[in-house]
Formats: C-alpha cells, sequence, structure tokens
C-alpha cells in the first residue's frame, strides 16, 4: 500500500463529475480553487459547469464551504479513518457492522449511497486537508485516503490531490527531493543527505534542542509550531528573513527585510499539483531578494575554512 | 591545449578501430595538432581511448521522476551516497538518485550526454530547473506529443498541416530537442480509465483518430520538419505477452518514415498470458534489420529493485494490481500521464528471466551495432549505473552462459540466448554506447572524435573484467576539462543544453490561445519556458 493517484488541476476542470472534500474548507482557506479549478468552469468533458458535478463535503462540523455542498457528510471526531476503512470495504463488497459504522456519526445506508456514487462517477477526485492529515490518525487517515482511491481504480477514474497551501510549501518539497533524494526531513550533518522524519523534520530538532542556530525563510513557525519549538527559536540564534514583522521575527536575533517573492521579487511557486508557474515581479524594491542575501551569507561562509569529513569520496553502501 | 597519447583509440565513427594514435584537444575541441609549452600530455598506455558515453533513453529529471523520488524513499536509505567537499554537492544514488548525483554517477561511467526521454509542456520548466542541476553531462530532452489532445483533435478533424505547427510550437515552448510518443492514443484513454490497444481502432474520445494514424502522421511531421532526431516511439501495448504483433505492425505503420524505438526489450514478448509468455526477439530482429529507418534501444533488464516510471499509465495501473505495490500516478491535462510502481526483478521468476535474455538477445540479434543502443530505460529495467554489467555480458559468452545456468528450467525453454555465441568487440561497444546514439540523435559533434568534435572523451583501463573496466573510468574529459582522474571526480564544470527551433507559422497561437484559456489552468503566457531558465542552451534551427 501506499504511493498517490492524482493529476493535474486540468484535469479536475475538464472531467471531474464527482468531487469530494475531505477534512478542508477551501471556501475559506483556497478562495479560488472553487472558480477557478474544480465545481464552476466549463471543462472540455463538462461543459455545463457547475450543473454537471456533484460535489460532497466531509467534514466535522458545517463550515462556509458546505453551502457549496450538494451533499454533507458530518463525521464525528477523529472518527475519519473508520469511515475511510468502511468506505474501502464497501468499495469491495464487503460486510461492515452497521453498529460500528453508527460511531462515526453516519448511517450505513449514507456510506452505501457515497460509495454508489464514486463508483457510478466517469471522473472522480478526493481533495483533503489538514482536518483529515493532522487529526487523529494523521499519516495513517492520509494513506488510507490514498488506498481508496487507488482501489476505486479498479472500478472507474478515481484520482486524489492533499490541499497543500502555505506559500511554496510544494515548491520546497520539489527542490529538495531533487537536490537530496528525499522531500523533507533531511539532515546534512554527515555531510551527505539523510531522510528520517520524527528524528530530523524541523518539530522534533527543535523541541530536543539538538540545532544551535535556526535560519527561517518564507515560514512564521513561532506562530505555528508547538511550544517547547518556539522556546528553543527563542533561546538561540534565529535568523529570520521575511518582508513583514512576523511572530518568528519578533523572537529571532536578526531579522532581515527581505523583497515579497512574487510582488517585487521573481521566482518559481509549485502549485499544489507540482505545476511551476513563473513570479513575474510588478514594483520595484528597495530591499534585496531571498536569493541574494542567502547567497551573500553563503559567500561569507565559503571564507571560512572548508570543513568536510575526512574522506568525501563516495561512502560506500551499508 | 591536451594530448592524449599512447592510448589504444575506438573511434568507430571514423573507422578507427584500436589503433595506437594520439588525440589532441584545444578549446573544447578535437584538433588535429597541438604544439607549445603549455600542452598537457596524458600517457594512456595500456588505456582504451572511447568518446564520452551518449544515453538515448534515460529518465533523470522532472516531474515524473521527482515524484518516483518522494515515493520510495527506502530505495535511498542504503544507496551511494555523495558527501559535499569544496568539489561536490552532496546527493544519494540508488534507483532515483538526486540531481547532482545523477552527473557524478553518469561521469562515473564516462558518459558525457544524456537525453532526457519523457517530458510534458506542461512541466517542462521544472525538468529544466533539474537538468541545470545535473553537472558534468550535456542534455536533451525529447517532449511527449501522441496524447496531446489539441494535436489529436486537428487529426480528427483532417488538419494535419495545422497539427505540424503545433506540434512545433510545443516542442519550442517546452525548449525540446525531439519528439515523444508514449502509447499513442493510450494515456489520452487512460483519462477515462481505458487503454488503446488495437492500432486500427479510433481511440476512445474519438471516432477518426486511430493509434495507428497518431503513429503515421506525427513521425511524417518529425520528418517535414527535418528535426535532428527522428520521431522517439514507445509502442502500444508496452509489457503485454503477445504484444510482438503490435510491435510488427507499428513499424509497418510507419511506412518508411523515421523513428527510433524506445526500449524495445518491453515490445518484443509472445504467448496469450504470464504463463505462457516467451522471447520473440528472433522475429522482432530479423523484421527489425529489414527496415533502415529505424533504430532502436535495448531498454534491458537486470534483476534486482527498480522503479518504473513511465507515461503509460493503464501499464501501471496493471502493474500495480499484479505486485501490489505502491503505484504512483499523475495525469497532466491535455497532454499525457505518468505512472509509478516500485518493481524487483527476480532471477527466479520465469517472466522476468525471459525479459532478461530478451534484452541481450536483441542486443545480440540486431545485425547492425549502428541501429541499436545500449539502454536499460533507467530506471525501468535497471539503474543506467548497472550499464557495465550488460557490458560484460555481451563481450563474454562464457559469463553469459554461467548466468543462463541460473536462470529457472522454465524460462529456458522460452529464450533464444543459449543458442547465441555472439560477442561484442570494443568497437561495436563504442558505438552501442556513443557513435550509434549520438547520430541517432542527430548530434554531429557526439560520440566521435574526429577534429572538429566535441572533447568529451573518456579512457579506460584495458580490463579483461569488463564490468570493472566500464565501471571505473580512469580519465573523463568534459568539453576539454579533466574532470574525472585516476578515477576521481576532480572538477565540476556544466552541461549544455541542446534544443531545436523548429520553424511553424506565428498564426498559430491565435488558434491555440483561445482554446488553452479554456482547457488548462495558467496563463498563456506562462506556458512556454524562457531561455533564461536555460543554462548553456545550444539552439539548433530546423525546417
Amino acid at each position: 500500500m501506499g504511493g498517490k493517484v492524482t493529476c493535474t488541476l486540468g484535469e479536475v476542470k475538464n472531467r471531474a463529475d464527482f468531487i469530494i472534500y475531505w477534512g478542508g474548507n477551501p471556501a475559506d482557506c483556497h478562495p479560488l480553487h472553487f472558480s477557478r479549478y474544480t465545481l464552476i468552469p466549463k471543462g472540455k468533458h463538462v461543459p455545463e459547469g457547475r450543473k454537471g458535478r456533484t460535489m460532497v463535503l466531509v467534514d466535522v462540523r458545517e463550515t462556509p464551504s458546505a453551502k457549496h455542498a450538494d451533499i454533507l457528510l458530518q463525521v464525528k471526531p477523529g472518527k475519519d479513518f473508520e469511515v475511510i476503512t468502511t468506505l474501502r470495504a464497501l468499495v469491495k463488497n464487503q460486510p461492515v457492522d452497521a453498529a460500528r459504522v453508527a460511531e462515526t456519526g453516519l448511517t450505513l445506508e449514507q456510506l452505501q449511497d457515497f460509495v454508489d456514487r464514486m463508483k457510478n462517477a466517469r471522473f472522480g477526485v478526493l481533495f483533503f486537508g489538514m482536518g483529515l492529515s493532522m487529526t487523529r490518525g494523521k499519516h495513517m487517515n492520509s494513506a488510507a485516503a490514498l488506498a481508496l482511491v487507488a482501489e476505486l481504480n479498479a472500478y472507474t477514474k478515481f484520482v486524489s490531490m492533499p490541499m497543500r497551501g502555505h506559500g511554496n510549501v510544494t515548491g520546497a518539497d520539489v527542490v529538495m527531493r531533487w537536490t537530496t533524494g528525499f522531500p523533507f526531513g533531511v539532515s546534512m550533518s554527515r555531510g551527505y543527505p539523510r531522510f528520517n522524519p520524527g528524528e530530523f523534520s524541523t518539530i522534533d530538532v527543535l523541541v530536543r534542542g539538538d540545532n544551535d542556530a535556526t535560519l527561517v525563510l518564507g515560514a512564521d513557525p513561532g506562530a505555528t509550531m508547538p511550544q517547547p519549538a518556539i522556546d528553543h527559536l527563542a533561546r538561540t540564534p534565529t535568523i529570520v528573513l521575511d518582508p513583514k514583522v512576523t511572530h518568528t521575527s519578533r523572537l529571532a536575533r536578526v531579522h532581515i527585510t527581505t523583497a515579497t517573492t512574487g510582488i517585487s521579487a521573481p521566482g518559481t511557486v509549485y502549485r499544489m499539483d507540482e505545476i511551476p508557474l513563473p513570479l513575474k515581479p510588478i514594483l520595484e524594491s528597495p530591499y534585496p531578494t531571498d536569493e541574494e542575501v542567502v547567497h551573500r551569507i553563503l559567500e561569507k561562509v565559503k571564507e571560512k575554512p572548508a570543513w568536510t569529513p575526512a574522506s568525501y569520496k563516495e561512502v560506500p553502501c551499508a | 591545449m591536451l594530448r592524449i597519447t599512447g592510448g589504444r583509440v575506438y573511434d568507430p565513427a571514423n573507422e578507427v578501430d584500436g589503433e595506437v594514435r594520439d588525440v589532441c584537444i584545444s578549446g573544447g575541441r578535437i584538433v588535429e595538432e597541438v604544439t607549445g609549452a603549455d600542452v598537457r600530455t596524458i600517457d594512456a598506455a595500456g588505456m582504451v581511448v572511447f568518446p564520452g558515453g551518449v544515453d538515448v533513453h534515460t529518465h533523470v529529471a522532472g516531474g515524473a521522476l521527482n515524484f518516483a523520488r518522494a515515493m520510495t524513499p527506502e530505495n535511498h536509505r542504503n544507496a551511494a551516497k555523495f558527501t559535499h567537499s569544496p568539489e561536490l554537492r552532496a546527493g544519494v544514488g540508488g534507483t532515483t538518485p538526486s540531481t547532482f548525483a545523477t552527473g557524478y554517477l553518469y561521469a562515473g561511467l564516462g558518459y558525457t550526454t544524456v537525453n532526457e526521454a519523457a517530458v510534458p509542456v506542461l512541466s517542462a520548466r521544472h525538468t529544466h530547473e533539474e537538468l541545470r542541476d545535473t553537472p558534468l553531462v550535456d542534455k536533451s530532452c525529447c517532449v511527449l506529443m501522441a496524447n496531446n489532445e489539441l494535436i489529436l483533435d486537428l487529426l480528427e478533424e483532417g488538419e494535419t498541416e495545422r497539427a505540424k505547427h503545433l506540434l512545433a510550437w510545443h516542442l519550442w515552448a517546452a525548449k525540446g530537442y525531439g519528439v515523444k510518443a508514449v502509447n499513442p492514443g493510450g494515456v489520452t484513454a487512460w483519462k477515462w480509465g481505458k487503454d488503446a490497444k488495437i492500432l486500427s481502432e479510433p481511440v476512445p474520445g474519438y471516432s477518426k483518430v486511430t493509434p495507428a494514424k497518431i503513429i503515421s502522421s506525427m513521425a511524417a511531421m518529425v520528418d517535414e520538419l527535418e528535426l535532428p532526431h527522428p520521431m522517439h516511439l514507445h509502442c502500444n501495448n508496452l509489457g503485454a505477452p503477445g504484444n510482438i504483433d503490435t510491435t510488427i505492425e507499428t513499424m509497418k505503420v510507419l511506412d518508411g518514415h523515421r523513428a527510433h524505438m524506445a526500449h524495445l526489450q518491453f515490445h518484443s514478448y509472445g504467448g496469450d498470458d504470464w504463463d505462457t509468455l516467451r522471447s520473440e526477439s528472433v522475429r522482432l530482429a530479423e523484421f527489425f534489420n529489414e527496415q533502415p529507418n529505424l533504430t532502436a534501444d535495448a531498454g534491458a533488464i537486470l534483476f534486482g529493485d527498480s522503479v518504473t516510471i513511465t507515461a503509460d499509465g493503464p501499464w501501471q495501473h496493471l502493474l500495480y494490481q499484479l505486485t501490489g505495490r505502491k503505484w504512483g500516478n499523475l495525469d497532466v491535462e491535455n497532454e499525457t500521464g505518468c505512472g509509478v510502481v516500485p518493481y524487483t526483478y527476480k532471477g527466479t521468476n520465469m517472466v522476468n528471466a525471459v525479459q532478461w535474455a530478451v534484452g541481450l538477445e536483441l542486443l545480440l540479434l540486431i545485425n547492425d551495432p549502428w541501429r541499436i543502443y545500449l539502454t536499460t530505460d533507467h530506471p525501468n529495467g535497471a539503474c543506467f549505473w548497472r550499464y557495465p554489467e550488460i557490458i560484460h555480458l555481451l563481450m563474454n559468452a562464457d559469463f553469459r552462459r554461467e548466468c543462463i545456468e541460473k536462470l529457472p528450467d522454465k524460462a529456458l525453454k522460452r529464450i533464444h540466448l543459449p543458442g547465441i555465441d555472439r560477442e561484442y568487440t570494443l568497437s561495436e561497444i563504442a558505438i552501442i554506447i556513443s557513435a550509434g546514439p549520438a547520430r541517432a540523435l542527430g548530434m554531429p559533434q557526439k560520440g566521435h572524435l574526429g577534429v572538429g568534435a566535441d572533447a568529451d572523451v573518456v579512457l579506460y583501463n584495458d580490463d579483461s573484467d569488463r564490468e570493472r573496466m566500464f565501471g571505473h573510468p580512469r580519465y573523463l574529459l568534459k568539453g576539454g576539462e579533466v574532470v574525472v582522474e585516476e578515477g576521481d571526480i576532480r572538477k565540476m564544470v556544466d552541461g549544455r543544453e541542446f534544443i531545436v527551433r523548429p520553424s511553424y507559422d506565428d498564426n498559430i497561437e491565435e488558434y491555440l490561445r483561445p482554446l488553452f484559456e479554456q482547457y488548462y489552468t495558467m496563463s498563456f503566457e506562462n506556458y512556454p519556458v524562457e531561455m533564461e531558465r536555460l543554462e548553456g542552451a545550444d539552439i539548433r534551427e530546423c525546417g
């Protein structure tokens, strides 16, 4: 089990007649998603636009996205994994226990209807947000959702996509992969990339206090990370590159103001479907770009004697 | 300025076959003679001198490969590690190496040019960003066209001429070098969960467009545009038992137009199902030998772990169902798709054993080495850094027999390899890893050591263990710079990117823009890759 069955957003626009949002509130968090990619546009094979599509919202509460949905399935908090597992069983016509299903806040009839609709879709898509991937079960929830979609392809065309956001997080992930071979949670402390989420991911490193300095680029961990991680950022030298004053810049030892990427600095942003878009600046800024600042820091670092392990030749396989 | 002296030179393009002679280099090119006090001399006594290797078909950069990296971190945990140093960037090897490691690993084989074989226009910007971070090798890209629905829509309406202009526009927009056709019609059918298995049947969603029509019209367009590389073709029915009929039918449909048949090993099977699968390499080679318009690469497999990455979405769904392993799928709007499934080829598995034999059989049975090239369809059949194992198998029939003895008995009845005694010569190896693919790519400055050629030169120890020999070059020169010395990478140089600018009617943009705005999800202005994205672009005007 594993992997991801997905597509670019234009495929959804041109083909999707059945759209699920699970654990996310795009009406507030991705406000152009409905109008640009999923619900409203007239697609090549969905010429009717909104009328040609059915939207199901699965969430623990009725968010502002609910008024855009044809069907709302309100799950009890923390029961997403159970719902997905039930759906996977129903897809394969396996028996399920109606009493256990009731604990999820949904009825067997609702779920059977949901499965019938999924199987009868011409082109289905499941978008899932942090309400699924960051609540009880976490990555197990995501894995179950991805597996459900993969298995539906035995019956019809079905794809999935995580609703990523937070600036250019997809771009950071993409570039890390091609430069180090891994998407995140990479340690270079031995001079070559090692990947171990839970050990080398940022929050874990900060909470354990493993690092003695932090460079923050295009992020505001002071606003979102757990308190012990924030405490460590405040305790040790933290350098922030950001156009604005942020929670992190307030606790940082150094804040270098940089030009805003996309407004006064060029660059590339990767969309949530990993399609790269060029950014063209429209205004001039008195501030340097993030790239210039990092390059200048790197030049200074290079003036120091090189740190290299005893042998920098290829390390043989473990 | 530099002189390589005392080595046995293999330069088949210039009919030099193992003669001891000097190779002189100045200004990044091969020259007749160098003189003066500042000429460095490399004593190549006991070594053989080859033109730098050229990989005609590999997957080293872009959205699909990066998707595979995300999916298979376990393949990199125990892979070769590259530690950063004042000269080198850090990285990992393994089934889908990081970009810098890819450059180092290719240089570590003596390769200096690679052709990335599958690039969607929509994410070509990403591919070029990665190629920019792939040092030591020159690069080119083949752009995925045979499932581009805007082009297929024109073929449906019989507007072949306009389709040609659109194809040329897309090739330039992607900053590509060649045209790639993957499972023509089948990938677009996969957008509805279907496939296109019969060449003469309409592609789902069309009434007149068949795979055969796509193949013949696109090959004709590539010839009319006078592109340096013929249409690069991944046939329908990849990997399926009995697909030999489709492959031969495809060659017939091409009707004399040029084509490069990619990873032929995956397209030469007989039988009706997995239990009756057998090698059809003899039939395929006999037919192929009579088709002078065609070239091919082997797409050989080796036993071990790999990850399969292809634009052939329906095949990958089947492979996922067969193996129960991870499955990645990424459909690209209006253009193409991509599937990723990790796979382990096992020497004890009958099907895998037949596949192993078929790759070698094609290399041994296709009688003109100028038309069949060494590839593994990296990382599909095996990783490119395992090429020396295949060279050893081709050059040593005794070693091959030892390997055949280890195959399962039921595979032996289904292959031809035990009856083949041919052994490759060094000159023939130089053709299949360098001179031949350079010619097929239409790169006159590559794959040879004649005056004016790029000074991409590799020096190997003349070692009877051919695997060790080709896996550890003593010296590698890239554009005249000594980058590998005594087996170590000593210097970092950036590669160039070869691109073509085919001629097309500028009015095609007026036709395309409204369709693009209707069917795509980015602005039209952002679609073409900007020249600034490329490092050292080498532009060839065509048509």
